[in-house]
């Protein structure tokens, strides 16, 4: 019997760089495959590759014994493959049925509205969905569009579904609904590749798993007999399930102090940060943790409450009046709110610093100044790029993520806030962000490091605060915490 | 953004881009807006051939007619002045990433801010009579163009489509003075009175131009001096780049937006008066028809770079300039050269485009 | 006196309403209308060639249709295609149309003067029976054709969107591009197509002034109507009917004027001419930042 999808081979390569270099990957019907890797192992290029949104310099493809060749995603759609991406391709001012019907040969050219959303009911049904047909996608939480997703996969007729770090954005609970949802799939044969970086879901729900590191399959195995241990070290190569040893340390006096501190989107939150002192905050994505760092850096205006910084109350200082006093903030959203992508790393470097020495004198700008600038920090942070004119896009990741650390970092802050610091960076640059966000640390500042990957604000902090719905719903320290009642805080108000 | 990013320590050293996908390197982008220029022109000489005319006679002829004497080239930098003071601020407009539009209504209005000042000026304070009414246009331009920034930046209506409604109401307010408070009775058209002889701008002596095209030269170097100089073209350019950017890196984005309106408002109302004041010495009804358009065509033909809007300036006011001899020694229409001007926006739209 | 404005209005907002659906199309898709102008130029000027050269207002409707899409097509092509900013490439595109339009029709007399081809206005078709309804019939049924035809491409278009795959596509790629291409559709191709049968119907706009209206082209002689139509479609929050009556307010400001002029109510025409834009702007303001404009208008295609 042929297996229900068969890639051999598979080449595909971006300039130097050969993001897949030949891998097999074979999925049976009925079964859950597990494809694990860090970032930027290979994982989304090979389903692209898959689903035709990227052609393959070389390698076969072979769905129900069929093969597939220079198909685009609607040849993929109707051989029976969907794609589930972890940015969900849907349109948020229509319902869930217009989502349905949009590409849908089977919505007919003329639209049959009653008989599409009557399956939508009926199908959610089924599967226990619980979709209403007639809601707008703006309107549902992040789960349920992930579940119009799957609701359109499978009134798509689709045997192989594929989904891409699906529980990115999910909070646990919504997780252990996702995983049984997946089950019941399953269990109608359907084939499915579960992508992901997270190893206890994978050897929750996954029947095999497949390894992928630097663009090759490093390791193979069914899932039934492999160790969390093992596995991590397919995925990189060592054993990285290790936390990391935060010297302990006495923290300092309080240098933020918030009271009752409120703004759009976020409740009335109180805590303080002492010098010294690491404060995480755990969460799923979108309960306020945006809103909390933007509040903090003065780009959330605060309606209500107290915000002070080493005694000097900056409730309602401006962006640069912050700077000043000594706030470094790392937004999450390095591409376009951090950094100027098509300015140059010494533009950058003095983004936030423009009107001060060394980059202005009077009333110009010093261009000596600003060179010179740049070459320092860039030899400080070790930022890889051809010169200090380089333009910050052709940076990778890691390289931008330095940019911002070091123009952050240089000002010898009073406080650091980092939000989603090391999202999207390879081991080597993750580790190299909570180093030098250790060191400030270390130095005596105050941090606030904000991140949805719960195991990462485990190592990096002295103590946690879970964040759900807008609010802090628990502050714990680190020795105290209980994973499973973590996470039942993270579920709080977001299911 | 899982997919991988090679990394690249070997990154050539560029210069960075501007918003609408303009680059400013040096390396290519000149030679693009220049192949723009050149497929325009020939596209324009299938034209003149298809309405069974010689190119080659008509270009020359119109090349003669731009710059064949000093009066003509005269004609042509007074053609050029207003294009290049509205274009200059214009080119800062975009670079902070406001689409002004604005430029015809905030000449129009600086007409009459000019207009107004001279014949209102007392005799006995003639000497500063020039400088009085240069002031009244730049100010009654700026004032056009803080209406727009206020309703932009108020109601959060888009800026082109602010401009461009108060450009038409700008263009009927002009009739209405002159039907009105600043009109010459019994003219049979609308105009105003002569202005008094001392606020007419001096002519240079062997070119029949005025002083404004210097003016606006100085003004286009002033402008690349803020643009690249000076903290606040620095904040402007990342404005232009990333909203998101510039509120984190502290600038306030209103801040921005009302200082380069207010600036594109000044200049254009300053041409307006210039025109006013150098050109027809008085105020006429439509003096700035197509004058606003024209504005955004030379800055995108100077890559929004103040500096680079000179020649750009250039080319289409000697353009019109040799077009009305054209017309009369060829018989080709002088509208031609409203083809030649679209193409070229179009072409330089598409030759500069982001292609990362 | 009633009667009288609304039948005005009704005629001065059937141009604007053929410029508004079209601009509609273009929107939806994703790509702010600011070319209309051009587009309704261009299709004026065809009109009355097309309508002289075959000696039949259906040649010139016709030509008014190409003319329209030839100048949304240099739209597409450089917005979409090349990914330009797209108010600044309609701009472009009514410069080259005024340009354009100005120049042919001074190449075809030959010489430095413009062409002067006067055509009959199109006669009106009174619908039997219904015309013979006092007032009101004389009023909505005794109308040139392509009145008619603007309300039908309202009906129709109103349905295409509501009802039909490809409109709810179009929508789609206004509101979101990405989840359009995963869906198996090209977000280009829409683009360009909505763009491109927009100038055609925006051309229609302009047959309906140079062909049914005046019997006769002049330059630049849609003054400004591009931008109204625009206008109407963002007050009308990018639905036909919305743009329809907005359409209709416009006309009827416009008739308003001009029965103040022939009345010698006191207030200058030029002030009274203002009206229109203001309301514009007016009601811009107001609607401000509530307006729901395609989630993804003005925005180049993602790669």
């Amino acid at each position: 019997m042929t297996s229900l999808l068969e890639m051999r081979g598979i080449v595909r390569c971006f300039g130097p760089l050969r993001a897949n270099d030949g891998i097999d990957l074979t999925v049976e019907a009925g079964h859950i495959l597990g494809l694990l890797g860090e970032n930027g192992s290979g994982k989304s290029t090979l389903m692209k590759v898959l689903f035709g949104m990227l052609p393959p310099d070389a390698g076969t493809i072979a769905f129900r014994g069929r093969p597939l060749a220079g198909h685009h995603p609607r040849e993929a759609m109707e051989a029976g493959i969907a794609m589930i991406h972890q940015h969900f391709m849907l349109v948020e001012a229509m319902t869930v049925t217009e989502n349905v019907m949009l590409g849908w040969p089977d919505a007919g050219r003329i639209l049959k509205r009653g008989e599409v959303a009557e399956r939508v009911r009926e199908t959610s049904r089924r599967f226990g969905l619980d979709l209403d047909p007639h809601v707008p996608i703006a309107g549902l939480s992040l789960g349920r569009r992930q579940r119009v997703e799957i609701l359109k996969a499978i009134l798509r007729k689709a045997d192989l579904l594929i989904l891409d770090e699906p529980t990115s954005n999910l909070a646990p609970p919504e997780v252990a609904d996702l995983l049984s949802i997946l089950r019941r799939l399953k269990s109608e044969g359907k084939g499915i590749v579960f992508i992901s970086h997270k190893l206890p879901e994978v050897l929750e729900v996954c029947d095999d798993v497949v390894v992928l590191r630097a663009g090759r399959v490093t390791g193979r195995a069914p899932v039934a007999g492999a160790s969390r241990a093992q596995l991590a070290e397919m995925m990189v190569g060592r054993d990285i399930t290790a936390p990391h040893a935060l010297t302990p340390r006495e923290p300092g006096p309080s240098r933020v102090v918030a009271r009752e501190l409120s703004a759009a989107g976020l409740s009335p939150l109180s805590f303080e940060i002492r010098g010294g002192e690491i404060l995480g905050v755990a969460g799923v994505d979108g309960n306020g943790q945006l809103e909390l760092v933007d509040a903090i850096a003065g780009l959330n205006r605060a309606r209500g409450g107290t915000l002070v910084l080493d005694g000097n109350d900056i409730t309602h200082a401006s962006v640069a009046a912050r700077v000043a006093a000594g706030m470094a903030y790392m937004p999450a959203d390095r591409g376009h709110r951090a950094l100027v992508r098509d300015m140059t790393v010494a533009e950058n470097l003095m983004l936030r610093d423009s009107r001060r020495e060394p980059y202005a004198r009077g009333w110009l700008l010093d261009a000596a100044g600003r060179t010179r600038s740049a070459r320092r920090l860039m030899a400080d942070y070790d930022i890889r790029a051809a010169g200090p004119g380089a333009i910050t896009a052709r940076l990778s990741g890691g390289n931008q993520q330095k940019v911002v650390i070091a123009r952050e970092l240089d000002r010898s802050p009073a406080v650091l806030v980092a939000h989603q610091a090391a999202w999207g960076l390879d081991p080597g640059a993750t580790r190299f962000v909570l180093d030098r966000v250790i060191g400030l640390r270390d130095a005596g500042a105050a941090v606030l490091y904000v991140s949805s990957e719960l195991e990462e604000v485990l190592a990096i902090s002295d103590r946690i605060a879970v964040m759900s719905g807008g609010a802090f719903v628990a502050i714990v320290r680190r020795a105290d915490a209980d994973l499973r009642q973590i996470g039942l805080w993270m579920a709080g108000r977001a299911a | 953004m899982t997919e991988p990013t090679p990394s690249a320590p070997s990154t050539p050293v560029a210069k960075p881009r501007l918003p609408f996908g303009l680059e400013i390197s040096g390396e290519g982008l000149a030679l693009r807006i220049l192949l723009a220029v050149l497929l325009s022109i020939l596209c324009a000489a299938a034209l003149i051939a298809a309405a069974g005319h010689d190119p080659i006679s008509a270009f020359a002829a119109l090349i003669a007619g731009a710059v064949g004497t000093p009066h003509q080239i005269g004609v042509g930098l007074n053609r050029t002045t207003p294009y290049l003071l509205a274009g200059a601020g214009v080119a800062l407009c975009f670079r902070a990433g406001v689409i002004n539009i604005g430029a015809e209504g905030q000449i129009a209005v600086g007409g009459i801010g000019g207009a107004a000042a001279a014949l209102a000026w007392p005799a006995a304070l003639s000497p500063l009579a020039i400088v009085a009414a240069l002031v009244g246009g730049a100010l009654a331009g700026a004032l056009w163009s803080a209406i727009a920034t206020a309703i932009y930046l108020g109601r959060h209506v888009h800026e082109v489509l602010v401009t461009l409604l108060l450009n038409f109401v700008a263009l009927l307010l002009v009739q209405q003075v002159l039907a009105g408070p600043l009109g010459q009775t019994g003219a049979g058209f609308l105009q105003s009175p002569l202005l008094p002889r001392e606020s007419w701008l001096p002519r240079i002596p062997g070119l029949d131009a005025h002083p404004g095209f210097i003016i606006a030269a100085v003004v286009a170097a002033a402008l690349s001096l803020i643009l690249w100089r000076t903290p606040f073209g620095f904040a402007l350019r990342v404005a232009g780049s990333s909203r998101k950017a510039a509120a984190y890196a502290g600038f306030s984005l209103s801040g921005i937006t009302w200082g380069v309106m207010l600036l594109a408002g000044a200049l254009a109302g300053l041409a307006g008066a210039i025109e006013v004041m150098g050109v027809h010495h008085r105020l006429i009804e439509g003096f700035s028809l197509g004058f606003g358009f024209k504005a955004v065509t030379v800055a995108l033909l100077g890559a929004l770079e103040p500096l680079a809007v000179i020649p750009a300036a250039l080319f289409v006011g000697l353009l019109e300039a040799g077009s009305l001899s054209m017309q009369r020694q060829i018989g080709v229409p002088s509208a031609l050269v409203a083809v030649i001007e679209g193409l070229t926006m179009l072409f330089v739209l598409a030759a500069t485009v982001r292609r990362t | 006196m009633t009667i009288d404005i609304i039948a005005a209005a009704i005629r001065i907002a059937t141009p604007l309403l053929f410029a508004a659906l079209g601009g509609l199309l273009s929107e939806r898709s994703g790509v702010f209308a600011v070319g209309l102008e051009g587009m309704m130029l261009a299709g004026a000027f065809a009109a009355i060639i097309g309508a002289s050269a075959t000696g039949s207002a259906l040649g010139g409707i016709a030509l008014a249709i190409v003319g329209g899409a030839i100048i949304a097509t240099a739209v597409a092509v450089i917005a979409v295609r090349y990914r330009a900013d797209n108010m600044v490439t309609g701009l472009a595109a009514n410069i080259l149309a005024l340009g354009l339009t100005s120049y042919l029709l001074r190449v075809i007399a030959g010489g430095g003067a413009p062409a002067s081809i006067h055509l009959d206005p199109l006669a009106s078709w009174p619908i039997p029976y219904l015309s013979d309804i006092p007032t009101i019939g004389p009023l909505l049924f005794d109308q040139p054709p392509l009145t008619y035809l603007a309300v039908i491409g309202c009906v129709l278009m109103s349905l295409f969107l509501r009802r039909t795959q490809a409109g709810l596509t179009l929508t789609a790629t206004g509101e979101n591009p990405e989840a359009v291409f995963a869906s198996g559709s090209s977000p280009m191709r829409v683009r360009m197509i909505a763009i491109i049968t927009g100038g055609a119907i925006a051309g229609l706009g302009g047959a309906v002034l140079s062909l049914q209206q005046v019997g006769t082209f002049t330059d630049g002689m849609t003054g400004g109507r591009g931008y109204l139509a625009l206008a109407s479609l963002i007050v009308g929050r990018w639905t036909p009917w919305g743009a329809a009556i907005a359409c209709l307010a416009f006309g009827a400001a416009e008739a308003l004027e001009l029965r103040m002029q022939t009345f010698g109510v006191p207030v200058s025409s030029y002030i009274v001419q203002m009206v229109p834009y203001l309301i514009a702007l007016a009601v811009l303001a107001g609607i401000g930042r509530s307006s729901r404009m395609p989630a993804s208008i003005g925005q180049p295609l993602p790669r």
